[in-house]
């Protein structure tokens, strides 16, 4: 399946490097990708529409900056490369703008997430978005892409530039607040 | 209960959900607002002045290559003097009195010729005393 999916990037990059066919390729891409991508995102962002707005920049940057990508990487790190900046940059603004501390972010996403209207009444699973949104930014990131999407460390090594024996240390350290978590919020 | 044993059981679904349809209303979406890259531009190049002017120079050259054609035509043409003393057959023909009287003089009025012996001065009593 994955090595499909290869192919079929390979075969996509092609086309998206040449003029006559980019667009189409492009819109292709979107198509592919505008799922696993919004989950990525809404995962680190408080509401669907924060998701929404944020995946329209991602395509948009990688749109404009299609010239400069060379199929040197995989498609799909490309994008979720783009995707994770673009999300971490709105946190760091949102930071900004309602003068919150890294702290006192964890609280205000627990709000966010309490308000949240797309969310199917589940419990458990609200319970432990909480848990994550206690987590520190980049452990958040971690744990969402091994947990969520069982990306393979390699991979995540690729889209966040970090060694995978820091990404298993960050992923182990996430599982054990989230444990906490739950033995404190019983 | 464990951590482990609670992931497992929320079967890695985050509880998010999203409108109805999202994902394929928004691909056809983002599709539309995607703006336009400088390759897809149609290539206009301004036009320079020799395209500007080249239908008016053809134009003209073609009016020109017709003059010289007709030039030449012209110039192959035999060279021929039509002035009636160049022309034997008339010359010997106005020479020739009878055909003078018959077939010129008699297209002559009476009237035409007296006008132009009056034009030329003539005075009928200058004749009546000659002959006197």
């Amino acid at each position: 399946m994955e090595s499909n999916t290869n192919t079929d990037d390979i075969e996509l990059v092609a086309r998206l490097q040449n003029p006559a066919t980019c667009r189409k390729a492009f819109e292709e891409v979107i198509a592919r990708y505008s799922e696993p991508l919004y989950w990525q995102i809404r995962r680190m962002v408080p509401n669907h529409d924060d998701a929404n707005d944020l995946l329209q920049n991602t395509f948009m940057k990688a749109w404009t900056s299609i010239e400069n990508f060379r199929g040197a990487a995989k498609l799909s790190t490309w994008l979720y490369k783009i995707a994770i900046n673009e999300s971490l940059s709105f946190l760091e603004r949102e930071r900004k703008r309602t003068n919150l501390s890294l702290d006192d972010e964890s609280t205000h996403l627990i709000h966010a997430i309490e308000a949240d209207t797309n969310i199917d009444g589940d419990e458990l699973r609200l319970k432990l978005r909480k848990a994550i949104a206690t987590l520190p930014e980049k452990q958040r990131l971690v744990f969402n892409m091994r947990y969520y999407d069982e990306m393979k460390y390699e991979q995540m090594s690729e889209i966040l530039g970090t060694s995978v024996g820091a990404l298993k240390a960050s992923y182990h350290l996430a599982v054990k607040k989230i444990e906490e978590y739950f033995e404190n919020n019983d | 209960m464990k951590n482990q044993d609670i992931l497992s059981e929320i079967d890695r679904q985050s509880g998010m959900t999203v409108p109805e349809g999202y994902f394929s209303d928004f691909a056809a979406r983002m599709a539309q607002t995607l703006p336009e890259q400088p390759w897809e531009k149609p290539n206009v190049m301004p036009r320079t002045f020799w395209q500007k002017v080249r239908p008016y120079v053809y134009m003209a050259a073609m009016f020109l290559g017709v003059w010289c054609m007709m030039k030449t035509f012209d110039l192959m043409r035999p060279q021929s003097d039509l002035s009636i003393g160049n022309n034997p057959v008339l010359v010997s023909a106005l020479n020739n009195d009878s055909f003078f009287n018959d077939y010129c003089a008699r297209e002559i009025d009476e009237t035409d010729l007296y006008d132009d012996l009056y034009d030329q001065g003539f005075n009928p009593s200058d004749m009546l005393s000659e002959q006197e």
